[in-house]
């Protein structure tokens, strides 16, 4: 059972996914449940496989039995065993938040999304998880068409912000795509192993930095990484909020795990630094991105459509990280995957459940929220300090590792860039949670009868309420351990080569 | 916008073809590409699938799991169609 | 010079392909005809992938001839047959890409019943004109 854990992560879900419009069709009530207990058993893969990983050591695991260069392999270290873990473990937390968001927003079609839903998480683990570049691109368009399907039966404007990501996403899927048909040409093989093994010796080909210029765009769009994200804030913050909370944070994490598969295990190092200047258009495009990203988003009334752009900044702090090419950056950086999953689903899902009970997500119109949802509001001020960097909560670690990483590679501008982000993040959520709990209420409020004059309690429902709890407790936890993540799996996450 | 498009294509074409210098030439039966991985499934396919026809033995068998994921791409493309398109069964047309 | 481009033609004709499918999909105002260019940059990549696995020198299709089970020990000839897989990887990418065509097609469907237009600019005004 243990050792067959690589397929089941993949095969579960996806064969879920087959069965939920006959469930849907016998009776609609199963799907919830059904996805809910598929979700369990690929988070108990995951943690087996990371086990294993901790234990014995990377390993690999063919599909049907075929030798890697020829057939597909899964390979599977640290850091895709890692991912594995957040992938799997956000999707739960969504999919348990996701029973009253999706019977008020789509009650119409609750057994299509949840086929979709399951088959985008299917898409996320399997671009994770697989050691051979065409396999990705086929996991990335899976998980790629769900989330056009799923943004586009958003909000008012949300199939024209879906059509536009599916002209955008298709570009950056045919550039990958390119880039492999590039490194196929050049070196005959498919297999990240293989391929690592190859092209050391063909690292002054044309062809190879021709491939190299097509994967690092194609993935800048998927990504959202400045500034190839203008197809993101529109199709994010119109999406319906189930959705939104599941592709905003994992999404772009994906793609910046897949960024530093290809920069540092496919290719080394030594290529994607030194060769190309790659590294360095990359910190500075994302030091204009923690900026941008920050006053857009300060721009923004909308809730959601605030911490969209702030999620652009989020993207901004991993891609600078990566950037800087050093150990303790590259720490911070995948750090900071796990950290700004953690803390951009907790938003996310607050969002949704204030959405969900006020009707709004105007941030002018949240008075008294801490009495009508205090747990919620509770949560997202841990979560606010987090993107702050207060230390107990776990957005400081990362971002300390990542200013140590930047000054370590004498980029004084990028640690200034990201004190920076800390003020204007600081300023965001203080300007909420200001709103939220100091504003003295407006008579206007009172929708409900006319003479109500406390507000009263109407927390979110239970299914919303403890996912959201669970993400804030998580957000305190990781800070704690951050130490222990570190020194148990992270530090032999980072590529070898540095 | 068009001058962006028009950009974005000139700068694409050109990035290509800076590349094409080094492609092997057309047809050349040494390539990497013909000669890395591929001649072991011309010459094994036979004996180790049962399959005279190569492209479906690479395609069901040695590289079965892509196909896996071409079928839920089509799967999830036909659910997709569903979930956007059907409407509730009360207007009847637009 | 003349032997240069001829050597590579392929190539050359797929990059043009494709700078045609990318000017579309950025640069039209129609919305069908971006996804139009979608389709071209798509087959262009197609075209590119297929023209890799040509082998010149007598080189026929993947199948094998009088091979039969069992008692084919003769060496078979590499350079006989084409290259098969990017044939395979192609037969994907051509599902994925009629795929992402019927997804597109049907968020299209969605547009037009909203808007009664596919044209960006007249969709924009519309927007712009009821506030949203």
């Amino acid at each position: 059972m243990a050792e067959q854990f690589p397929a089941l992560i993949i095969v579960v879900p996806l064969i879920a996914a087959f069965f939920i419009p006959l469930i849907g069709w016998w009776k609609k009530q199963l799907c919830y449940p059904w996805v809910v207990a598929v979700l369990v058993v690929t988070f108990i893969s995951s943690l087996g496989i990371i086990n294993t990983v901790m234990t014995t050591g990377k390993f690999s695991y063919r599909l049907g039995g075929w030798a890697p260069p020829w057939g597909i392999e899964y390979a599977l270290d640290y850091l895709s065993a890692f991912m594995l873990v957040i992938v799997s473990f956000i999707s739960l937390m969504v999919a348990v938040y996701s029973k009253k968001s999706v019977e008020k927003e789509l009650p119409e079609k609750t057994v299509p999304f949840y086929t979709l839903f399951l088959l985008l998480i299917t898409g996320l683990l399997g671009i994770v998880i697989t050691g051979d570049v065409f396999n990705l691109f086929v996991f990335l368009e899976i998980s790629s068409l769900s989330c056009y399907a799923l943004i586009a039966i958003g909000e008012e404007g949300a199939p024209i912000a879906a059509f536009n990501y599916v002209i955008m996403g298709t570009i950056g899927a045919c550039f990958y795509l390119l880039g492999v048909g590039y490194l196929y040409v050049a070196t005959g093989s498919l297999n990240m192993a293989d391929l690592a093994v190859i092209l050391p010796n063909m690292y002054h080909s044309k062809i190879i930095l021709v491939a190299f210029a097509f994967f690092t765009v194609g993935i800048m769009i998927k990504g959202a990484i400045f500034p190839l994200h203008i197809w993101m804030p529109d199709a994010y913050s119109t999406a319906p909020s189930a959705v939104s909370a599941l592709i905003a944070p994992l999404m772009t994490k994906v793609a910046a795990y897949v960024m530093i598969r290809i920069m540092f295990t496919i290719f080394q190092p030594r290529f994607s630094v030194e060769t190309v200047p790659v590294m360095t258009i990359l910190g500075w495009l994302s030091f204009i991105a923690i900026f941008a990203g920050g006053i857009k988003a300060l721009a923004q009334t909308d809730l959601k459509k605030m911490l969209v752009y702030i999620l652009v900044a989020e993207v901004g702090y991993i891609v600078m990280g990566v950037s800087v090419a050093n150990k303790i950056g590259l720490t911070g950086a995948i750090l900071h995957i796990l950290n700004d999953a953690f803390m951009m689903a907790c938003l996310f899902l607050i969002v949704g459940a204030i959405s969900y009970r006020i009707g709004t997500r105007d941030i002018h119109k949240l008075h008294n929220l801490n009495k009508i949802m205090p747990f919620t509001m509770g949560a997202f001020t841990i979560t606010a300090l987090s993107m702050v960097g207060i230390p107990p909560a776990c957005g400081f670690f990362s971002k300390w590792y990542l200013i140590l990483g930047t000054i370590e590679a004498g980029q004084w501008a990028f640690a200034a860039a990201l004190l920076c982000s800390s003020l204007i993040n600081a300023v965001l959520f203080f300007r909420v949670i200001e709103c939220a709990y100091f504003k003295p209420m407006e008579p206007a409020y009172a929708n409900d009868g006319g003479e109500t004059h406390m507000a009263q309690r109407d927390e979110a429902p239970l299914t919303m309420l403890v996912p959201i709890v669970i993400m804030a407790a998580g957000i305190i936890l990781l800070g704690i351990f951050s130490g222990n993540i570190i020194s148990s799996i992270i530090q032999f996450a980072v590529p070898a080569s540095f | 916008m068009k001058v962006i498009a028009l950009i974005a294509a000139i700068m694409t074409g050109a990035l290509l073809i800076y590349g094409i210098e080094e492609m092997p030439e057309w047809g050349d039966p040494n390539s990497p590409a013909s000669s890395h991985v591929s001649p072991l499934y011309i010459q094994e396919a036979i004996e180790k699938t049962a399959t005279p026809n190569m492209v479906t033995a690479v395609l069901a068998d040695y590289r079965g799991y892509d196909t896996l994921g071409e079928t839920t791409v089509i799967f999830t493309a036909g659910i997709a169609c569903v979930l956007m398109l059907r409407k509730k069964r009360k207007g009847g047309g637009d | 010079m003349l032997d240069y481009v001829i050597g590579k033609y392929n190539f050359w004709i797929y990059v043009v392909l494709m700078m045609i499918g990318l000017y579309a999909m950025m640069g039209k105002k129609n919305l069908v005809k971006k996804l139009i260019g979608m389709n071209i940059f798509q087959s262009a990549i197609i075209l590119f992938y297929i023209s890799t696995g040509v082998k010149k020198g007598g080189a026929t299709v993947p199948i094998l001839m009088g091979h039969a089970q069992g008692h084919g020990h003769q060496a078979i000839d590499v350079a006989g047959y084409l290259n098969p897989l990017p044939h395979v990887l192609m037969l994907t990418a051509i599902v994925v890409s009629i795929a992402t065509t019927g997804v597109a097609l049907a968020i299209l469907i969605l547009i037009y019943r909203r808007y009664n237009t596919l044209e960006e600019d007249e969709i924009l005004k519309i927007r712009k004109d009821t506030g949203v």
